[in-house]
C-alpha cells in the first residue's frame, strides 16, 4: 500500500482533461463535444440517467470507444490515439467482466503479467488483503458472491496503479444494503490509494455520498458540475434541481430589487430571493422560478400563524397528503402557487393537528431560496415516482 | 373450529395425489423410446459383433463361438498399417479443420454482424447435398489435368508435396493428399459449429477487460479467447477425428490401394471377402483405439465440462 502512495505522489499533473470530446453514432449524438477536467486524486462522478452519454464518456477515457471529435489528455500526455492496452487507465466494468477461466489470484495478476512483471505474488496478496479477499485467492469467479466479485474487479484494476480508475456503474448489480457498504468501501480505498476515480452512476445518492465533484449529464451534455453540496443547494437548471433530490417550484414575478435581495410576487404574497442564489435574468416584471427544498420548510398550523417570526418566506395551503416514514413525515401541501408542495418535517415534536385537510402556513428562511430561469420545463429531471426511467422521455423530447 | 379448518384440504387431497405420482414417472417414460432405440440398434448389434469376432468356421459350414481371440491378433498384425494410416489421415484432417474452421468461427461469432446468419447457412449448406455426391465432386475438382492440379503444378507445389510423400508424380487424385482434403472438407462443419457456439458464448466485455489490462489483441486471444473456446476446440476435434478415423468413403473415392484406411478394410472384409470374424475384430479394435485416444485427449486438455 505504501508503494501505491509513492507512485501517485510521483505522478504530478495527472489530471484527466477532455477537450471538445464528442461521440456520434450515425445521426445519433451520444455525447455533445464537452470539456471536462478531473483533478488528480479526486473522486469524480458522472451522474445521469441511462442514455445520457456518461458511459460513452467513460469509455472514451478508457480508449474502448473512439471519440468522433476532441482529445483526451492524461496529465501532459495526449492519449486520444492510444489503444486501451497502452493507456495508464483501468476500468471496473459494470458486469465486472472477470475472466471465468482464471482464479481470483490470476485475475488480479492479469495486468501485472501482461506488463512483464515476474514476481507478482506479494503485490497480488497485498491487493487481495486491501479488498479483504485474501482467503479467496484460489477460487474461481463464479464461486464468489456479487459483492466479492465486485471487489475482485476493483483489485484487478487497482493493482496496476493506474493514473485513473474508471468505474462503470460498479454497484449496479448489488442489492441496496451491499451497495451502501460498497460505497463506503470504495471511498475508503480511494482515500487510501489516492488514485483519481471517475465513477459513472445513475444513482444520485451514490454520486453525492462518494464523489468530491459531480458532473450531472443530460442528453449528451454536462448540465452542471460541482461539489455535491453545491449542486444540491445551487442547482442551475430544473433538471439538476429535480435529479438530485426533490425541489418545489413556484412561478413568480420580479417585483423589486433591493441590495442583495430580489422581492418577488407569487400568488398574493411576497417572497424574498437572495441575489447571489440565482443566475437567471431578473428584469423587474420578468418571470423567475423560485425553488426550495422540502426539508428547508417549516410547517405551522394556520391557527398559530401569528407565531411565525418576521422575515421568513411564507405561503399558505392545505395538507393534501401525509406519510409517516419514521425519522420524518412527508407532507404534500396543496397551495395556490404550487399544487404539490412537498415538505419534510423531522419528527421531533409532532403536531397532531397536521393531518390531511388542515390549513397550514409554509415558511422558510429566504436564504434557502434559489432562483432559476423560468423558460424551462418544471419537470425536467423528475424521476417520476422512483426510477430514473422517466428521464429518458424528457431526454427524447 | 379445527375440524372446519381441516375439512377443506382433505377433500381435494386424493385428486392431487395421482398426478404427482405420474409426474414422478414421467422422466423415465420419456427415456423409454431412446433406450429402446439404443438397445435394438446399438447394444444388440455390439453384442452380436462381439460374439462374431470370437467365432470360427466358414461360410459353407457355418460359424460357431469358439472364443478364438487369436483373430484379434491376426487382424492387428496384418492390418496395422491401415490403422496407423487412419489415425494419421484423421489427425491431419482434424488439424486442417481446426486451422480452417477456427478463423471462420471467430469471424462469424465476433465480426460478421448482420452477415452472421448468411455465413452460418453457407457453412451448413453442403449438408443439403449427399455426402457421396460432394465427395464425387472432389474427384472432378482434383482430376488429373484439371485446373487445380494444373495450378498446383505450375506453382511447383506438387514438387513439394510429392517430396513429402503426400502426392504421387503430377497427380493429386488417388494420393494421401486427396484423401485428407476430402476428409477435411466433409468434416469441416462439425468443427465449425461447436467452435462457433463456444466462441459466441464469450462475453465481448472480457475482450475489453483484457485490452484494458494491457493485453494487446494477440495476447487477448492467447490468454482469454482461446482458453475460453477450449470446450469448442475439444468437441470440434472429437466430432471430426472420431468419424474421420472410421471413414472409408473418402479413401475409396479419392484414394488408391495405397491409401486404404481401416474403414476400407472392414468394409471389404464384411462385404467382399465375407470374413465376418476378422471384420468384427477389426471394428472392435478400432472402437477400443478411438475410445482410448479420446479419453487420453480429454484428460490432457482438462476439459471435463464439454460444450
Amino acid at each position: 500500500m505504501t508503494t501505491t502512495k509513492d507512485t501517485t505522489a510521483s505522478g504530478n499533473g495527472g489530471d484527466v482533461r477532455l477537450t471538445g470530446i464528442g461521440k456520434t453514432y450515425g445521426s445519433f449524438t451520444a455525447v455533445h463535444p464537452l470539456d471536462l477536467t478531473v483533478p488528480q486524486g479526486s473522486f469524480f462522478a458522472l451522474l445521469g440517467a441511462s442514455g445520457c452519454g456518461k458511459t460513452t464518456t467513460l469509455r472514451m477515457i478508457a480508449g474502448l470507444e473512439e471519440p468522433t471529435s476532441g482529445t483526451v489528455h492524461l496529465g501532459d500526455q495526449d492519449v486520444t490515439a492510444l489503444p486501451p492496452y497502452k493507456r495508464p487507465v483501468n476500468t471496473v466494468f459494470q458486469s465486472y467482466a472477470l475472466f471465468p477461466h482464471l482464479d481470483i489470484f490470476e485475475n488480479v495478476a492479469f495486468g501485472l503479467r501482461r506488463r512483464g512483471i515476474r514476481s507478482v505474488k506479494k503485490q497480488v496478496e497485498e491487493m487481495l488483503e486491501l479488498v479483504q479477499l485474501g482467503e479467496q485467492a484460489r477460487k474461481k469467479p463464479h464461486q464468489l458472491s456479487g459483492g466479492q466479485q465486485q471487489r475482485v474487479a476493483v483489485a484487478r484494476a487497482l493493482i496496476n496503479h493506474p493514473k485513473v480508475l474508471l468505474l462503470d456503474e460498479p454497484l449496479g448489480a448489488l442489492d441496496l444494503k451491499l451497495r451502501r457498504q460498497m460505497q463506503l468501501e470504495l471511498k475508503r480505498i480511494q482515500t487510501e490509494v489516492g488514485i483519481t476515480f471517475v465513477h459513472v452512476t445513475h444513482d444520485q445518492e451514490e454520486a453525492m455520498t462518494m464523489a468530491d465533484t459531480v458532473a450531472v449529464m443530460n442528453a449528451g451534455r454536462v448540465e452542471q458540475l460541482g461539489s455535491p453540496t453545491d449542486l444540491y443547494e445551487n442547482p442551475r437548471t430544473t433538471f439538476v434541481a429535480n435529479f438530485l433530490g426533490t425541489s418545489n417550484f413556484i412561478e413568480a414575478e420580479v417585483d423589486a430589487k433591493s441590495g442583495d435581495e430580489i422581492v418577488l410576487k407569487a400568488g398574493g404574497g411576497k417572497l424574498v430571493l437572495p441575489r447571489a442564489r440565482t443566475n437567471a435574468p431578473t428584469p423587474t416584471g420578468g418571470k423567475v422560478l423560485v425553488g426550495v427544498r422540502p426539508e428547508k420548510i417549516s410547517l405551522t398550523h394556520a391557527d398559530d400563524a401569528g407565531g411565525i417570526p418576521e422575515g421568513r418566506n411564507r405561503i399558505t395551503g392545505r395538507i393534501a397528503d401525509s406519510s409517516f416514514i419514521g425519522v420524518s413525515t412527508q407532507f404534500v401541501v396543496d397551495s395556490p402557487v404550487c399544487p404539490d408542495f412537498e415538505v419534510y418535517v423531522q419528527n421531533i415534536d409532532r403536531d397532531t393537528r397536521l393531518v390531511p385537510g388542515a390549513e397550514v402556513v409554509l415558511h422558510w428562511n429566504p436564504a434557502h431560496t434559489f432562483g432559476l430561469d423560468a423558460a424551462q420545463s418544471l419537470l425536467a429531471g423528475t424521476v417520476g415516482s422512483a426510477g430514473a426511467g422517466t428521464v429518458e422521455e424528457e431526454v427524447a423530447r | 373450529m379445527t375440524t372446519v379448518a381441516e375439512a377443506p384440504p382433505r377433500a381435494p387431497a386424493p385428486e392431487t395425489e395421482p398426478p404427482r405420482k405420474r409426474g414422478r414417472w414421467t422422466p423415465y417414460l420419456l427415456l423409454v423410446p431412446g433406450l429402446l432405440w439404443l438397445l435394438v440398434f446399438f447394444a444388440l448389434p455390439v453384442i452380436y459383433q462381439a460374439s462374431t469376432s470370437v467365432q470360427t468356421g466358414s461360410l459353407e459350414e457355418g460359424y460357431e463361438v469358439t472364443w478364438h481371440f487369436a483373430t484379434y491378433w491376426d487382424a492387428l498384425s496384418e492390418y496395422w498399417p491401415q490403422f496407423v494410416r487412419s489415425v494419421l489421415y484423421a489427425a491431419s484432417a482434424t488439424v486442417l479443420c481446426l486451422l480452417l474452421g477456427y478463423p471462420l468461427a471467430y469471424l462469424i461469432a465476433f465480426r460478421a454482424g448482420r452477415w452472421r446468419n448468411l455465413i452460418m447457412i453457407l457453412v451448413i449448406a453442403p449438408f443439403f447435398t449427399s455426402f457421396l455426391i460432394r465427395t464425387l465432386a472432389w474427384k472432378t475438382i482434383l482430376a488429373d489435368g484439371g485446373p487445380v492440379v494444373g495450378a498446383l503444378d505450375t506453382l511447383h507445389v506438387l514438387d513439394v508435396t510429392a517430396w513429402l510423400g503426400w502426392t504421387v508424380g503430377d497427380r493429386v487424385l488417388a494420393t494421401p493428399l486427396a484423401v485428407v482434403c476430402g476428409l477435411t472438407y466433409n468434416f469441416l462443419p462439425f468443427m465449425i459449429l461447436p467452435l462457433y457456439t463456444s466462441l459466441e458464448r464469450i462475453d465481448p466485455r472480457l475482450h475489453e477487460a483484457a485490452n484494458d489490462l494491457y493485453a494487446r489483441p494477440s495476447t487477448t486471444f492467447r490468454k482469454v479467447t482461446f482458453p475460453l473456446s477450449m470446450p469448442g476446440v475439444v468437441s470440434g476435434t472429437l466430432l471430426t477425428f472420431i468419424p474421420a478415423t472410421g471413414d472409408y468413403v473418402n479413401a475409396d473415392l479419392l484414394g488408391s490401394t495405397d491409401t486404404r484406411m481401416v474403414g476400407n478394410v472392414i468394409q471389404s472384409q464384411f462385404l467382399r471377402i465375407l470374413d465376418y470374424p476378422t471384420a468384427a475384430a477389426l471394428s472392435f479394435i478400432l472402437m477400443a483405439a478411438i475410445l482410448f485416444m479420446v479419453m487420453f485427449y480429454i484428460r490432457r486438455s482438462g476439459t471435463e465440462d464439454l460444450v
